[in-house]
């Protein structure tokens, strides 16, 4: 056994899908434990069951149509007319509208893609420091990951099956800090190197507002629509989709119904199935674990080596920071989630606040190499070496674990509305 | 090799297909449900069972098309450090370690649907045959990652 989980390990780390990696290892434990297989196929089964599920592939879609609609331009936009006018102003527009469509398009890449290919260009021109820029956009990548109706939140949500709403709202403050975190480092590096900005107008503003009205109360209709109870999260996501489709096909004339619709379907149903096809071959594996009572042997391990809650902090966050350095933030939640959960229980931390920590550790690393996905997409699009983007990010990467120790160690940053 | 690649391009039109239908029925009857609850008062029988199983169609579908278009996530910590002559060496023998491995959970899945049909009670039965999906998917799975290593990559990528 010991053999088979060393030649895996060896296969992940050179490239095989990790669903095969994790299928392969659960039908390995199944054959070892004289298990039937069929025994994997009732657990993906049970994803059936899951009330909040339908909310990926909607939310996800909306993101898909947003992105296709041309929202990355109108909300640079509307951002610089609003925020462009600040000491760092574009390095602040950069975050906000970063932050902003992450959070739609789920920290897949996209924002780097579609955003950073905008901004880059204007960052320089505007004569912010190469390195600052290339920092920026690459760790903004992930920016909006704590903000509703984030995937990274809902997945969370529907693995631990903690309340998603409760997750969405957990997630707003420490969402905000870092923001704020970064855009006082940016204006700072603003005034630092005297990078021009322009001045506030009405009418620009007015104008940017107006031609993104629709994109900038998608928020609010999410979040009153949850929170105020007059639909549930899942109602949201079909919701959101519907109005997303309206927004971009009629409203804003940017899709073609016609030409574009199977294919905007197509790709959504891509990053869903390459999502949820982990979450449903790892729920087999995990639960042959808890079977084999693996949690309940590591809470033992923990509870004669750790006396504080404390202590397990630390030990939670270097361990997160390690899984986020080497596992892509989807197949963590899936993978690392369920063990996790009874452990810090056991050391009396909310789920909800964990949630949270979870996220952030693993927003931390969309950006550390070896396996930091922003890394690779700014290396590809920004035709920049890993290495130096990963220099770029340091001072950025700092600010972050700061705020990482603030969310683990302020709960009330998370859970201020209880 | 003229039929296999006319074999993958077919079957990724059927899956492009299965997988945006599955996705546009979901979301109409989402809708639906928004509607008649709020409207009438009352949801359609079953359709949040069939909305759940709907995503298993997404997922399956999607995971499929994934396949082809080479969007499958990977840890892959040591892979981007390869020369590219070595990865594309790689590529051939990890696809059929992946259709082994979604063959194996084709049976099994095959062996579950089995089971389900045979104890299932009658009002039931329409659950069960929808989760037919489970065998299919992994079984389209494993037919792409087969022509995958047989064909190699679907889109010329020398680092494939």
């Amino acid at each position: 056994m010991l053999i088979g989980i060393v030649i895996l390990v060896a296969l992940a780390l050179i490239g095989l899908p990790l669903f095969a990696v994790l299928g392969a290892g659960s039908l390995l434990y199944a054959r070892d434990s004289g298990l039937d297989p069929a025994l994997l196929i009732i657990e993906l089964n049970r994803l059936a069951t899951s009330p909040n599920l339908a909310t990926i592939p909607l939310f996800t879609f909306a993101g898909v149509v947003l992105a296709a609609g041309g929202a990355p331009q109108r909300l640079i936009r509307l951002f610089n007319a609003v925020l462009g006018w600040l000491p760092g102003g574009l390095a602040i527009v950069a975050i906000a509208a970063c932050a902003f469509f992450t959070s739609f398009s789920g920290a897949s890449g996209v924002t780097i893609l579609a955003l950073g290919g905008l901004l880059y260009p204007v960052l320089n021109k505007v004569h912010y420091p190469e390195r600052f820029s290339l920092g920026l956009l690459t760790t903004s990548g992930s920016l909006g990951l704590l903000f509703p109706p984030s995937l990274a939140i809902l997945l969370y949500g529907i693995v631990s099956g903690v309340n998603i709403d409760e997750l969405f709202l957990a997630g707003i403050v420490p969402g905000l800090v870092l923001m704020l975190m970064l855009g006082l480092y940016a204006a700072a590096t603003g005034r630092r190197f005297d990078v021009s900005h322009h001045a506030f107008a009405w009418h620009v503003a007015l104008r940017a507002v107006r031609g993104s009205l629709g994109d900038i109360l998608l928020p609010v209709l999410i979040v009153v629509g949850i929170f105020g109870g007059f639909v549930t999260v899942s109602e949201a996501a079909a919701c959101t989709a519907l109005y997303v489709l309206v927004l971009e096909v009629w409203v804003h004339r940017a899709i073609d119904l016609r030409t574009q619709l199977t294919d905007l379907l197509a790709d959504t149903a891509v990053l869903v199935g390459s999502i949820l096809i982990i979450l449903g071959v790892a729920m087999g594996l995990t639960n042959l674990l808890i079977d084999a009572q693996l949690p309940m042997k590591l809470l033992d391990w923990l509870e004669s080596s750790i006396d504080s809650p404390l202590k397990f902090m630390i030990l939670l966050n270097i361990f997160l920071l390690a899984v986020g350095a080497m596992m892509d933030i989807f197949s963590a939640t899936v993978v690392i989630v369920p063990l996790l959960l009874p452990l810090a229980a056991r050391f009396g931390i909310d789920p909800v606040h964990l949630g949270i920590i979870f996220l952030a550790n693993l927003e931390i690393g969309y950006s550390t190499p070896p396996v930091g996905i922003n890394l690779f997409i700014a290396s590809q699009r920004f035709e920049q070496p890993v290495w130096r983007l990963f220099r770029a990010t340091l001072p950025f990467l700092g600010l972050m674990l700061v705020w990482l120790l603030l969310v683990s160690y302020v709960p009330a940053l998370s859970l201020w509305w209880r | 090799m003229k039929t296999l690649h006319k074999l993958r391009a077919a079957l990724v039109k059927v899956e492009t297909w299965l997988a945006a239908g599955s996705l546009l029925l979901l979301l109409l009857l989402a809708l639906l449900q928004i509607v008649a609850r709020n409207l009438f008062d009352a949801g359609f029988a079953g359709a949040d069972s069939l909305s759940r199983y709907l995503v298993l169609y997404v997922m399956f579908f999607g995971a499929a098309l994934a396949v082809e278009r080479d969007r499958h996530i990977r840890i892959d910590a040591f892979g981007t450090l390869l020369p590219e002559s070595i990865r594309a060496r790689l590529f051939r023998p990890l696809r059929a370690l992946a259709a082994l491995v979604c063959l194996l959970l084709t049976v099994a899945a095959v062996r579950y649907w089995q089971d389900a049909w045979q104890y299932a009670p009658d009002h039931e039965r329409w659950l069960v045959l929808t989760s037919l999906v489970i065998p299919l998917g992994f079984g389209l799975l494993c037919a792409q990652f087969l022509l995958g290593a047989w064909l190699g990559p679907a889109h010329e990528d020398p680092a494939c």
